[in-house]
């Protein structure tokens, strides 16, 4: 198992405590490509969070490829962030004043990779998704699917155990949209393991795994297996 | 581990982001270089102008007072007041007896009259002192030497004339007048050195323009006997000037029909006393200068502070964004540090070089031929305390805004539009 969820429950305070995650036991093999779907406030997001490290949660174990995360300091928690995980986000997240090429090589920026190096590695990158020749363009510069094969280039430059993708399609036209999907079957018969927050259908039916999340529990972890 | 201050990236990205708004950039640079540039102008031009002070006085010796006889104002042994009387060197001598406070001195006579070599004449004041009155005030020496305590004690038909005296009877080289028979005032004395003064101040017209024989030779070529016209004198070391006027009193007192309460019999002219009024003066120059410096100081600091803040602001989502993907707090606190600092240095090396140049022109301007520069300058030491005090107080400024940025939950700065 790469990702291993075991009884997690994750409460927000507030006036009225609000239980978001309800004892989510869940289990995703290392070459998965599976979503995770739900109905707003569901509490899909919260749990993609979780396994990107970018929240906690109350009680319960979450192991990410042998690790456990718990208690982490933001500089342990920044540190797995950047060598386990790749994310790939809704409205691409890319620095607006960063060409493309500087933007996928960021995180080895902060993996501590001399600038030719880290440059040579995002060409490599950028080249796989087809955008050598946007290469030095800004992201305003660019069309959606190309900003999203960007951040995608992004995500895979540190080589990462998992890919997170928070409705990767989202801000994207169909046509776009089987395009970026694509992309992540295409990284998925290469052994990259996918995890798919979406509530677009057409993208479930595309993954070989739907969890589907209801009020805070998983109903079931094994459509399309 | 690669240091981001020597990635080049880094560097670029520092450009980048101080250039996207490049008035708000250029407004708050401004404060920054207006402040330095305020703060070393202020000091330069505190340094300069006691500098200029100073130089008035260059070659004076600070602990100095002169006294100078006048009417009396009390009635006293069958004289009626506001009669005149006359200083001697019994006086002076009676005085040095009883005062343990009197170092150098030098009574004076001063006379104005004609200088003449050959047919060449000029008029000056005459001066006859004694030999300490060139430790008193120094001169600069362009030939020969000054007068010395054998020429007093020979009663020596010696002169020593001014660098102006000399160009007009001699022509411009100063050597030529050495040897030279001058009649002063009807005397023929042998010029034994030419001499200029050092600072504007001086005493008993300017030394340039006078002639300067023995005090002794003076007396008796006027026939004043033991009479002086005034006394110049310095206090020694842990005394000052008024610490020998009790004893001057009571030596004057007991030779002449003065009253021993007559406050105008004699007045004195403290020179220690000017200088340390001009210092206080200079040291509250110094606390205004200090005081405007701080303040221009720290609106420049409160402008870095307040644009960091601004950016922080601006840029939340983007530091969400850079933590996701493996930025560490510290990472972050450093991007905004370099930034704040990097606008601090350049614009604060600016300020201190538009100062540099300011204070350049006004010593330029206020510089005089013959005498040293005002100084008005600002040293390396003062520019570097001035820049790493910007630096360190920029650094502090933008310390706030990137603890902030820091404790941004990554997931909660992404949610930012």
């Amino acid at each position: 198992m790469i990702i291993q969820l075991t009884d997690i429950n994750k409460t927000y305070p507030g006036a009225v405590p609000l239980h978001v995650l309800k004892d989510i036991n869940l289990g995703i093999e290392k070459g998965e490509l599976c979503s995770i779907m739900g109905a707003s406030g569901s509490g899909k997001s919260t749990l993609l969070n979780i396994l990107g490290i970018l929240d906690t949660y109350d009680s319960g174990e979450y192991v990410l490829d042998g690790t456990l995360i718990r208690d982490l300091s933001e500089n342990r928690a920044a540190e797995l962030r950047n060598r386990l995980i790749g994310f790939v986000f809704q409205s691409f997240n890319l620095i607006g004043y960063k060409n493309a090429l500087e933007n996928v090589a960021l995180p080895l920026f902060y993996r501590g990779i001399g600038r030719r190096k880290r440059n040579a590695m995002a060409m490599e990158q950028l080249e796989r998704m087809g955008l050598a020749d946007r290469a030095h363009h800004l992201p305003g510069e660019l069309s959606g699917g190309q900003k999203q094969r960007v951040a995608i280039a992004r995500a895979l430059i540190t080589q990462p155990s998992i890919i997170l993708a928070d409705e990767p399609t989202g801000a994207l036209d169909s046509h776009t949209s089987r395009e970026v999907m694509r992309v992540f079957r295409d990284l998925n018969d290469e052994g990259m393991t996918i995890v798919i927050v979406t509530h677009d259908p057409k993208v479930g039916d595309q993954t070989n795994r739907v969890i589907r999340i209801s009020d805070g529990r998983i109903e079931n972890g094994d459509e399309n297996a | 581990m690669k240091l981001a201050i020597f990635d080049l990236d880094n560097w670029r990205e520092i450009g980048a982001t101080l250039s996207r708004n490049k008035t708000r950039t250029f407004l708050t640079a401004f404060g920054i270089f207006w402040g330095t540039a305020m703060l070393a102008m202020l000091h330069g031009g505190a340094v300069g102008l006691a500098g200029t002070m100073t130089r008035n006085f260059e070659g004076f010796a600070t602990n100095m007072a002169a006294v100078i006889p006048d009417q009396t104002s009390i009635s006293y042994k069958g004289f009626n007041k506001g009669m005149y009387w006359s200083m001697t060197t019994d006086d002076v001598e009676r005085t040095c007896r009883m005062s343990r406070a009197i170092d150098l001195k030098s009574p004076i006579i001063g006379r104005y009259g004609n200088i003449a070599y050959g047919s060449k004449y000029t008029s000056g004041n005459v001066n006859g002192v004694t030999s300490d009155y060139w430790r008193i005030q120094e001169v600069k020496l362009y030939a020969g030497r000054v007068l010395n305590e054998s020429d007093d004690r020979r009663k020596a038909k010696n002169v020593m004339i001014g660098k102006n005296v000399s160009d007009e009877l001699f022509g411009s080289d100063p050597s030529a007048a050495i040897g030279k028979f001058v009649n002063v005032n009807g005397m023929y004395c042998l010029c034994v050195g030419v001499a200029g003064q050092k600072a504007d101040a001086s005493i008993n017209g300017r030394v340039d323009d006078s002639a300067f024989i023995p005090l002794s030779t003076m007396q008796l070529a006027y026939n004043t006997g033991n009479k002086v016209d005034f006394l110049i004198f310095t206090a020694k070391d842990g005394y000052k000037p008024k610490d020998v006027v009790p004893d001057l009193r009571r030596a004057v007192c007991s030779a002449h029909p003065i009253h021993p309460d007559d406050e105008k019999a004699f007045w004195v002219m403290d020179v220690s006393e000017m200088f340390e009024m001009v210092g206080n003066m200079f040291t509250g120059i110094d606390l205004l200068a200090l005081f405007v410096g701080a303040g221009t100081l720290m609106a420049g600091i409160i402008g870095v502070g307040n644009i960091m803040w601004i950016i922080v602001r601006e840029r939340t989502r983007e530091i969400g964004i850079r933590r996701a993907i493996g930025a560490k707090p510290r990472d972050v606190i450093v991007q905004i540090l370099s930034e704040s600092s990097v606008l601090t240095v350049v614009a604060g090396t600016a300020g201190i070089t538009f100062a540099a140049v300011v204070l350049y022109v006004a010593d330029m301007i206020t510089s005089e031929p013959g005498l040293s520069a005002a100084g008005f300058q600002l040293s390396f030491t003062a520019a570097v305390v001035i820049l790493v005090l910007f630096l360190v107080l920029g650094t502090a400024a933008g310390l706030i805004p990137s603890l902030k940025a820091m404790r941004i939950k990554p997931v909660e700065a992404m949610r930012e539009k």
